[in-house]
């Protein structure tokens, strides 16, 4: 019981991000219109999950404020161009976090050997979250982190793998020393029990 | 339902890898012409897409640093963003009643102050009361974090070696004292040693299993000490030195309790 408050407590930037959507939704609509000001209310809502996902993926600080302003430069670039329909703008700005972060983290790991063409292929689309994305509370992330916590640790280094570090399947099959078929089991396994878990069936 | 059936039943498979991004391109690409055309795959890529909304916030959170702020609201709109909006000046109707005007804003302003004054007081004490029940919750809350987080320490340290970008894996093999048994090592330099074992006999009193990295040198080095648990199962981490020889292989003695410097006992597994 606790534990729950413990999470809850420390995903505190999510509560009210069901009454946050329609404020969101408002101010990217001001920054299509060229109002700088829109972000600023978007960077007070929405700047440390995404500055803490940075840092999770990339391990740097300095790097993480690298991807945050990136973010955001690319999200008022962009503003016009979304569309309400889309999704929770939150899910959006995480899921281009993600998408600069990763590049990132291919290109520090290209420095070393050089790169081959298909290898920067794998750069990860922009596309934004699914039309209807539910906006999530406070307490479905902290069930997800208790039943990452509770996976077999071999599904949750394969999940964590892909997520945070970009990998495809064959690279996480490379780096866990396990048979890709194995590897995409236990990709799948874990991504159901998650979602059921979110789903609340669990 | 225009869907090509041994295409949908090859295809469906990915969709978790889909939506996770752990598609090579082409593969990615295949993945999504057939969503494309079919709605069964579309409907369960759907139904995936709120746990990789919830990876995105289970990473522990940080604040940005306060100046971070200003740099990206600078990059965006290339110039200062304004403060608040400074309200409309008030008009006043003749210059001449201002005095009096003044005087009776002042006493209204006055007697508005006197209520606003009381029932502040009387939010600040229901406030103060809040903050105390919040900050004993907050106190308990943080004890029992602190318990979690030792308990979930090692989980962690043994995933950052299982996810080591020098990881190196090696399997024991039980020896003729324990034919049942089995092991494998993950070891990185830059992480340290994740050690499982199943099968392994009970260890008699007084005794306990030592683990020994075989590098090079003549001697074997001391990885650590473990006990399996009733049904001869071990789950362990261990630190190696930063200069540990790279490692061909492992073996795990039966020694002394407290260990040894030097392997002593019968071997009960080897991997090299």
């Amino acid at each position: 019981m606790w534990f729950l408050w413990a999470v809850i407590e420390r995903s505190g930037s999510l509560r009210g991000w069901a009454e946050d959507r329609a404020a969101d939704q408002a101010a990217l609509a001001r920054m299509a219109r060229g109002e700088g000001d829109a972000v600023a209310e978007l960077y007070d809502r929405h700047a440390r999950p995404i500055y803490s996902l940075a840092i999770r993926i990339l391990g740097d600080a300095t790097e993480a404020e690298d991807v945050v302003q990136e973010v955001f430069a690319q999200a008022w670039r962009q503003a016009s161009r979304y569309s309400a329909s889309r999704g929770a703008v939150a899910a959006w700005l995480l899921t281009l976090a993600r998408s600069r972060a990763i590049d990132r983290l291919r290109a520090r790991r290209a420095r070393p050997g050089g790169l081959s063409d298909d290898r920067m292929a794998t750069q990860l689309p922009d596309s934004g979250p699914p039309a209807d994305s539910q906006v999530l509370s406070s307490e479905h992330v902290a069930r997800v982190r208790a039943a990452l916590d509770e996976l077999p640790l071999l599904q949750r280094a394969a999940i964590e793998l892909a997520y945070f570090e970009g990998l495809t399947h064959a690279e996480i099959a490379d780096r866990l020393e396990q048979p890709l078929g194995t590897v995409k089991t236990r990709i799948r396994l874990a991504m159901l029990k998650l979602r059921d878990v979110l789903a609340g069936t669990v | 339902m225009a869907m090509n059936a041994p295409e949908h039943n090859e295809l469906r498979e990915q969709a978790e890898l889909y939506v996770l991004g752990a598609l090579p391109p082409g593969e990615r690409q295949a993945f999504e012409a057939h969503l494309a055309s079919c709605p069964e795959c579309a409907a369960h890529v759907k139904s995936l897409s709120p746990v990789t909304e919830a990876l995105a916030h289970v990473a522990p959170q940080h604040d940005p640093p306060p100046a971070l702020r200003a740099r990206v609201l600078r990059s965006v709109s290339g110039s200062p963003v304004k403060s608040a909006p400074v309200p409309p000046p008030i008009r006043t109707s003749s210059s001449a009643m201002l005095p009096w005007l003044a005087a009776a804003a002042s006493l209204i302003l006055a007697a508005a102050l006197g209520v606003y004054s009381a029932s502040l007081r009387s939010r600040i004490g229901a406030l103060e009361l809040r903050l105390q029940e919040a900050t004993e919750r907050a106190a308990a809350g943080e004890v029992q974090l602190a318990d979690l987080r030792r308990v979930s320490t090692d989980a962690q340290s043994q995933l950052a070696i299982l996810v080591a970008p020098d990881l190196q894996r090696i399997d024991l093999q039980g020896q003729p004292q324990a034919p049942q048994a089995s092991a494998r090592a993950f070891w990185s330099r830059s992480r340290g040693l994740v050690f499982t074992a199943s099968n392994l006999p009970a260890v008699p009193p007084g005794k306990t299993y030592q683990l020994w990295v075989l590098t090079k040198q003549p001697a074997p080095i001391s990885a650590g000490l473990f006990k399996p648990d009733p049904q001869g199962r071990v789950s362990a981490r261990f630190e190696t030195p930063a200069d540990l020889p790279q490692p061909i292989g492992m073996a795990v003695t039966i020694e002394p309790d407290g260990g040894v410097p030097s392997p002593t006992g019968d071997k009960y597994l080897v991997g090299l």
